[in-house]
């Protein structure tokens, strides 16, 4: 199945907190164009969904609660401004917004808001996961280097080789270098190959 | 008695690059509105007030801030390409007026302040490049005008190509009234890809045609070209070369309904046996009539009460029955495809079984992208065959 297109918002759903009742009646339109379906949230309330954007309104804020705060911090946030204070963008940057709007709100510029929001969060995501991965590989060459320096004294290797032959040894086991080295120094020697 | 004149500005250009498109604008637009000075149906006359912004961009805005402050115009009806709508929507917006936008364009807009009466890209990009999937090719060879028209284009081409694991073989832009096209038609020749699909405007088009058709005829080869803009004045301007050019409209002057039959006889009465009304200019048109039947209701001007009164309200126009999609200010019209003859004309070969929703913003582009398991497009447009 091919990939749906990134700039189709269809089926997505959008939490909302706007008091402006002229601003939150141009949102719906747009939303309802695009396809986006529309939970209304004022703070104060619980979120009991797991939205996947959120547009918050710079009058709501701060939002005192630490729940909603981490509930928000599930997906990107789209803040809708009012004024460009350094005060009012402060309590903004708390949210880590994905994007904004400027008040008083068009038709223009919503879509936008929305794709770049939904791109930065995949992007940021993709981030995320590639720094685990690094830590944990980084971590782990501790282990790595506690496996070659084995190896090298059980086959009279030099370093270079002693890693040749972990690497080497790994790929025909389908595993990774950090899982093998784990296991050669908990045995103590070069796992044999099984099956 | 006279009846009360309501001003309405017009905005086309007719003098630069696209100055044939903008001519054929304008003759639409001023038999709408003679036709509609004459009827008694309207309660009032249409006063049109021209302005020739000659394709100079800044112009635009020049124009129509000239028509809203010194005419005191509520309605426009013009502009051609994207980039003049640009010009024209913030002081529309701003002052609360409306434009009728009679050309298709690319979407991805939705103002308040504007009615779309041309075709949105689910109209026509989305049923030519399903067509060609489905029949011809799954590699395309683009060229087109650098502008936004071009490039929204040649982007939702692409996703349905490679959705259909297909490929762009390539992607050739020319600066809006370039003539320089003999490098484009060399690779092609060179290339020789299996379709091109032809998304320049205006003069660039004519003399890329004419130099394509002249290369390829004389290499021997028969590669079809792709069009969602291209019409019969413009099939006239540029030649015999025109012919066999696969065409995406809402509109051709060969449409076989009593409406289009009768307007074409009018048309010619007017402007001459060999002289064809084109998609751009049958859309304006449409959209001085739409205008005039909402001014009707509505008794007012005023922009809301107009808004309001022209939604959903159903015009059986010269290409069929149209009308305002009130949740987003684009037309429901009827989506044609049809390949160009040597007589300058279009023969239509299938078009959709009832007028199709608009989608600007293509929400179902995915499930358009989707490859087709019956041979029919997957998105609304239930085709059938016309003969």
């Amino acid at each position: 199945m091919s990939k749906p297109s990134s700039f189709s918002l269809r089926g997505r759903k959008a939490l909302v907190a706007i008091r402006d009742e002229r601003d939150a009646t141009i949102v719906r339109r747009q939303f309802e164009r695009l396809g986006i379906d529309i939970v209304s949230w004022e703070p104060g309330a619980t979120i009991d969904c797991r939205p996947d954007v959120a547009l918050i309104d710079d009058e709501f804020l701060p939002l005192t609660s630490p729940a909603q705060r981490a509930a928000l911090g599930r997906s990107p946030v789209i803040a809708l401004l009012g004024t460009e204070t350094p005060s009012r963008l402060k309590l903004v940057l708390d949210l880590d917004p994905a994007s904004f709007l400027v008040k008083p709100l068009r038709s223009a510029g919503i879509y936008a808001a929305l794709v770049l929001a939904f791109e930065r969060s995949e992007r940021t995501n993709e981030l995320k996961q590639q720094i685990v991965k690094l830590d944990q590989r980084l971590r782990s060459r501790r282990v790595v280097l506690a496996a070659v320096l084995q190896v090298m004294h059980t086959h009279a290797l030099a370093e270079p080789a002693a890693f040749a032959l972990i690497r080497r040894t790994a790929m025909e086991q389908r595993k990774t270098i950090e899982e093998l080295s784990a296991e050669i120094t908990a045995k103590g020697s070069l796992p044999r190959a099984t099956g | 008695m006279t009846k009360p004149s309501i001003p309405v500005g017009i905005i086309c250009s007719q003098h630069g690059p696209y100055q044939a498109m903008g001519r054929e604008i304008l003759k639409s637009a001023m038999m709408a509105v003679d036709e509609i000075n004459e009827q008694d149906e309207f309660d009032f006359a249409i006063s049109a007030h021209v302005r020739d912004p000659r394709g100079i961009i800044s112009e635009y805005h020049t124009v129509c801030d000239d028509l809203i402050r010194n005419v005191g115009v509520e309605h426009i009806i013009g502009c051609y390409t994207s980039a003049s709508r640009k010009q024209v929507l913030p002081i529309v917006e701003r002052t609360d007026r409306l434009l009728w936008y009679p050309a298709r364009y690319e979407g991805f807009e939705c103002s308040d302040n504007v009615i779309y009466v041309g075709a949105s890209p689910n109209h026509n990009v989305l049923p030519l490049v399903r067509y060609v999937l489905d029949n011809l090719s799954r590699e395309i060879f683009c060229v087109g005008s650098n502008y936004v028209w071009t490039w929204e284009t040649n982007r939702v081409t692409r996703e349905l190509v490679t959705a259909a694991r297909g490929k762009i073989l390539a992607e050739r832009l020319l600066e809006l009234g370039e003539s320089a096209v003999t490098h484009i038609v060399d690779e092609i020749v060179r290339r020789r890809p299996p379709v091109v699909f032809n998304t320049l405007v205006g003069s660039s088009s004519y003399d890329f045609i004419r130099a394509f058709h002249a290369a390829t005829t004389a290499a021997g080869l028969d590669i079809p070209m792709l069009s969602c803009s291209l019409c019969e004045p413009e099939l006239k301007i540029a030649g015999p070369a025109s012919a066999g050019c696969i065409t995406s409209s809402a509109y051709f002057e060969s449409i076989r309904l009593p409406e289009n039959q009768a307007f074409v006889a009018r048309w010619k009465a007017r402007h001459g046996e060999h002289s064809s009304p084109s998609v751009d200019g049958q859309s304006a048109y449409v959209a001085v009539y739409l205008l005039a039947r909402a001014l009707q209701r509505a008794g007012t001007s005023d922009i809301g009460e107009v808004r309001r009164a022209a939604a959903g309200h159903r015009y059986n126009s010269p290409q069929g029955p149209v009308w305002i999609d009130g949740s987003n200010n684009h037309c429901v019209l009827t989506p044609r495809l049809a390949v160009s003859n040597a007589a300058g004309q279009f023969d239509i070969f299938w078009e959709a079984e009832a007028p199709v929703k608009p989608d600007p913003y293509l929400t179902q582009l995915d499930i358009a992208a989707s490859p087709a398991r019956d041979g029919t497009l997957p998105n609304a447009p239930h085709l059938r065959v016309v003969k």
